[in-house]
């Protein structure tokens, strides 16, 4: 089916085309989740206290 | 559709969902939880196509409207705009496979929105914003154990 006739001749949103993302094929296949990497990830992101970055 | 004043508009985003050809399996589990995201008014879903690329790269786009059974999506259908122009598909599909079928999705972040137009009327203005992939967190974070390991 084509796009309705008002997309056609219009000024795009989408300014260059667009680079293909890197696949997270973990997070998309089925079967037991990564709990390691997904326990370390959870670490990184949970406030802490007086956490310093340097 | 209901009509949106600029300055309550919250950001706008864009995905491709690439199906590989003979990998997709609709179940209707991602109409569902996209009719969840909308009707707790966490997104309002602004554009929606349905793209496929052929073996010889020829892409055809196809409106939602056109899919025919929406079920959970029927009411989300009645609402689109039609942000993304003809022009915009060639570049959206450039980033899918021969052979493969996506999904695009815009849609506005309504869970920002007041956030956004706070920071507008405080002076403020978007300079950089980004997604950060979970792999590099993950990168960040065996960097830092192999440093600390060699530091042992």
């Amino acid at each position: 089916m084509p796009l309705r006739p008002s997309r056609v001749g219009r000024v795009g949103v989408i300014g260059a085309p667009v680079a293909k993302t890197a696949v997270v094929a973990a997070a998309v296949t089925p079967g037991p989740a990564p709990v390691a990497k997904t326990a370390v990830v959870a670490a990184a992101v949970t406030p802490r206290v007086g956490r310093r970055r340097i | 559709m209901t009509e949106v004043s600029l300055d309550e508009l919250g950001p706008v985003d864009y995905l491709v969902v690439e199906f590989p050809a003979g990998a997709s399996s609709f179940t209707g589990e991602m109409a569902a939880e996209l009719r969840a995201l909308a009707d707790s008014r966490t997104i309002r879903v602004i554009d929606v196509l349905i793209l496929t690329k052929a073996a010889d790269g020829t892409v055809e786009a196809t409106e939602l409207s056109d899919v025919g059974e929406l079920g959970e999506l029927q009411v989300i259908e009645a609402e689109l705009g039609e942000l993304l122009a003809a022009d915009d598909v060639d570049h959206l599909a450039a980033a899918m496979e021969p052979g493969s079928t996506a999904g695009v999705l815009i849609w506005e972040n309504l869970w920002a929105a007041p956030f956004a137009s706070a920071v507008r009327h405080s002076g403020g203005q978007l300079i950089a914003n980004g997604r950060i992939p979970i792999q590099a967190i993950i990168a960040s974070i065996e960097a830092d154990q192999a440093t600390a390991t060699v530091g042992d």
